[in-house]
């Protein structure tokens, strides 16, 4: 391999990170919030296709690309408002419950698709949203480019991440919300809804799960195939448990997996010799080591995953 | 101190409450006055909890009034209690471990949006410099000693203007310092006009910080007064009726080989540090050893050890004759080693499992239960009615569900499961925690007649008064060091309490 094509490479992540983070981030982000209450979603990745599907036919039909976030986080809820109401008022395993909402999501998504755009060959394109440069702070050399020459929701993405570690560190709220997923009983002692707070907090993430899908679709790949995801909601939750449920840790680990990601895109024209089976199978395996590390000392919320019973 | 004509700031009148056929409170009265610090004593199960539940709200009466200030109230939940300036502090506490002193006083259902620290920590700062209850603000709470969180709960209460404050059993798992702390805490408390009910089985504490007491018996009221008029003996009587104390028992003399021996033992605990260091331990045949210690000082990793649930990491242990250290839990209880763990619900029985099946639960491999791999129920049957009849275990069936048993019941069924097999070593790991007082006195005399038979019993325990009337020895745990055994004629509370605490001492 010649130093130019390590240049190549090198400059490919660097562009190419971001973008290739910001959905998952997204996701993680909302799978943050979710687990802080308590609740594990692993629905997440199903959620995430009803978002990509349900943003590019409305950007395809009505070329509103607000309208097409909106929309998306909109099924999102509804479609983790089905997780809330089965882990929260029905107590059931989130488990089996979140499983239900991957395959529900991974088949309907498909099948939309093929009700809006039929069996082509070749699938519609949309465009995808133009990079907003902010003047002067772009100039800067290098870096300019890379963090403020990005698209307009690549800076709403960043101000979310910033409000949510606000929210949840620095609000009574946020602090009432991480006590739900530790122990709601404590909760409901000072007077807080454990059930209000965890059906909201998990609408909220699924929302984000479906803007995740969204941003995919109508900013990365302009346009929508089966499957597209490729497993980015089960890489957003384990990305969870990598930040150790700290939103700005979650970021960190978005940005590493963006940048295996893109490496695996571009690496695939340079190392010919390495079967391309196994350069795909980078960002997972990456996935794999990242939960064995952090995963071991992960000191989960005490009430992760369990309903909450009073007595 | 005590105005006599004052009217007092809560009335329960005539409250009865069952559980179903068990009548917890029986036509009970209970007053409570202004700045007074009023101990509720009674045996476990004589209704104590359940009283004060209903007047926290977590209970229902199934008659009789409250009042409050002579206004008839109707408190439907804690947090109706906690508007009127009632508050309490439960046995388990309402904290959470892994945020800090600060975090766990801040979580509210009221108030701004945005959390205001600078703010609260003034607040805390001002209230407990007041109070003379000092909190360490920035610390986690699983870091801070039971004493310590207790003085948490009591600031929260406080700051959330709780006038009533009710304490259930705080001094069970205190150190005999800790309670002194406690009780100045509760005086102070009382010149600043809070009322206190102290609920609590340990007479003395009445005498020490109570301005008034209340007994219970059953369910029932059988004694009120000031403290001053009240004689020790005719509290006895009140709170024991025709009952007897249990005398210290006698024993045959041991010079039996030590059934279980440590040797320089060290244990990790699951963070790697190490929780058990370098410990020396000798329970010989015919006697009882009791480890006491603040809950957290390598208690749990010693027992895991000793059972086998956890690996050592250097040392010795012995049973009887033979080294155990690295065998297998299968084989330890082959050699006759039995537990009698403390999560009766998690360790002990799976819930969900009959009794049937869980009375083979530490032993599913031998015959003539277990032939050629292959279960015979007929046999296992007989082997759990064995256990049931022996240990007068009340359910409606041996295919009863583990979980349909109260928690005496559950803890005889198990107590019987690991007895009956007669093994030379057994560890019990708070044997009577959460058991009423029928059900803590049989669970006590099987340990004293099983230990007559020559066996040897390990006794870990947070309840230091229980270790004082079960234990032949005391070993003093602090920070993972065991200290040498102390005989049951020279058995000093203070003394104890201040090795829990971690004043030096020469160790075994």
């Amino acid at each position: 391999m010649t130093s130019l094509s390590v240049d190549l490479i090198a400059s490919a992540i660097l562009i190419g990170t971001i973008p290739r983070a910001m959905p998952i981030l997204l996701a993680a982000l909302g799978e943050t919030l979710d687990q802080n209450a308590g609740i594990l979603n692993l629905g997440v990745e199903g959620i995430m296709l009803m978002g990509a599907i349900t943003a590019f036919t409305t950007e395809y039909f009505t070329e509103n690309f607000v309208l097409a976030f909106i929309i998306a986080f909109a099924i999102g809820s509804l479609f983790s408002f089905f997780h809330a109401f089965a882990s929260v008022s029905l107590k059931a395993d989130q488990v089996v419950s979140g499983t239900a909402l991957w395959f529900i999501g991974w088949g309907l998504s498909g099948v939309l698709y093929r009700f809006y755009f039929g069996n082509s060959p070749s699938p519609p394109v949309i465009q995808t949203l133009h990079h907003v440069s902010i003047p002067y702070l772009s100039n800067i050399p290098f870096i300019g480019r890379l963090i403020f020459g990005q698209d307009p929701i690549f800076y709403t993405v960043i101000m979310s991440l910033l409000f949510i570690h606000y929210f949840l560190f620095k609000t009574r709220i946020g602090l009432n919300l991480r006590t739900v997923g530790e122990n709601p009983l404590v909760a409901k002692a000072v007077g807080v809804n454990p059930s209000l707070y965890r059906y909201l907090a998990c609408m909220f993430g699924g929302g984000m799960a479906g803007l995740g899908g969204a941003y995919l679709v109508l900013t990365v790949v302009g346009s929508f195939f089966y499957d597209m995801t490729l497993g980015a909601g089960f890489i957003a939750v384990a990305l969870v448990y990598f930040g150790k449920w700290k939103p700005l840790r979650v970021f960190v680990g978005s940005l590493l997996f963006g940048a295996v990601y893109v490496f695996y895109l571009t690496a695939e024209t340079y190392f010919q010799y390495v079967p391309y089976q196994f350069i795909e199978m980078l960002p997972y395996l990456f996935t794999l080591i990242i939960i064995l590390i952090a995963g071991t000392r992960a000191h989960s919320p005490a009430s992760l995953g369990k309903p909450f019973h009073e007595e | 101190m005590i105005a006599l004509n004052k009217e007092p700031l809560v009335k329960m009148v005539n409250i009865t409450k069952r559980f179903s056929d068990v009548v917890a409170n029986d036509s009970v009265d209970f007053e409570l006055y202004e700045s007074e610090i009023h101990a509720l004593l009674g045996e476990n199960g004589a209704g104590k909890s359940t009283l004060m539940n209903i007047l926290y709200g977590l209970y229902h009466p199934d008659s009789g009034d409250i009042y409050f200030k002579d206004k008839k109230v109707n408190i439907r939940n804690p947090l109706e209690a906690q508007q009127l300036g009632i508050g309490m502090v439960h046995q388990h506490f309402m904290l959470i471990p892994t945020f800090t002193v600060l975090e766990n006083l801040q979580v509210s259902g009221r108030g701004p949006f945005r959390l205001k620290p600078e703010e609260m920590i003034e607040k805390i700062k001002r209230i407990s410099s007041e109070l003379g209850i000092t909190v360490d603000i920035d610390r986690k709470v699983h870091e801070l000693s039971v004493g310590a969180k207790q003085r948490v709960e009591i600031l929260r209460l406080i700051m959330n203007r709780a006038k009533i404050l009710i304490l259930d059993e705080p001094t069970s798992t205190l150190t005999p310092q800790e309670v002194v702390g406690l009780f100045n805490n509760l005086k102070k408390l009382r010149e600043n006009g809070n009322s206190i009910v102290l609920i609590t089985h340990k007479m003395y504490e009445v005498y020490e910080v109570a301005d008034r007491v209340t007994v219970l018996r059953k369910g029932r009221v059988v004694l009120k007064s000031l403290k001053v008029k009240v004689q020790p003996k005719d509290l006895a009587d009140a709170m024991l009726g025709q009952q007897r104390e249990v005398k210290p028992h006698d024993r045959p003399e041991v010079s039996n080989p030590a059934l279980m021996r440590l040797e320089s033992l060290t244990v990790l605990d699951d963070e790697g540090e190490e929780a058990v260091r370098n410990a020396n331990l000798h329970v010989a045949g015919g006697e009882i050893v009791g480890v006491a210690g603040v809950a957290g000082n390598g208690q749990k990793e010693l027992v895991e050890a000793i059972y086998g649930l956890r690996p050592s990491l250097s040392g010795k242990i012995f049973l009887g004759v033979n080294d155990i250290t690295r065998a297998k839990i299968r084989d330890r209880i082959e050699n006759g080693l039995g537990y009698i763990p403390e999560d009766r619900k998690i360790r002990g029985v799976a819930l969900d499992l009959s009794l049937d099946l869980n009375s083979i639960a530490t032993d599913h491999w031998s015959k003539p239960i277990i032939n050629y791999n292959f279960i015979d129920y007929q046999k296992v049957k007989e082997f759990a009615s064995k256990i049931i009849s022996t240990f007068g275990v009340i359910t409606r069936s041996n295919q009863s569900k583990a979980s349909t048993l109260s928690g005496g019941n559950l803890q005889k069924f198990i107590v019987g499961r690991e007895l009956i097999k007669e093994p030379k070593f057994i560890i019990a790991e708070n044997p009577t925690a959460g058991l009423d007082v029928g059900a803590t006195e049989y669970v006590r005399q099987t340990l004293i007649s099983y230990r007559n038979r020559g066996r040897a019993i390990l006794v870990v325990s947070n309840d230091l008064d229980e270790l004082l009337e079960l234990c032949d020895k005391i070993v003093v745990m602090y920070k993972g060091r065991l200290t040498a055994p102390i005989p049951r004629g020279k058995f000093d509370k203070l003394e104890i309490g201040s090795l829990m605490l971690g004043k030096e001492a020469e160790t075994a």
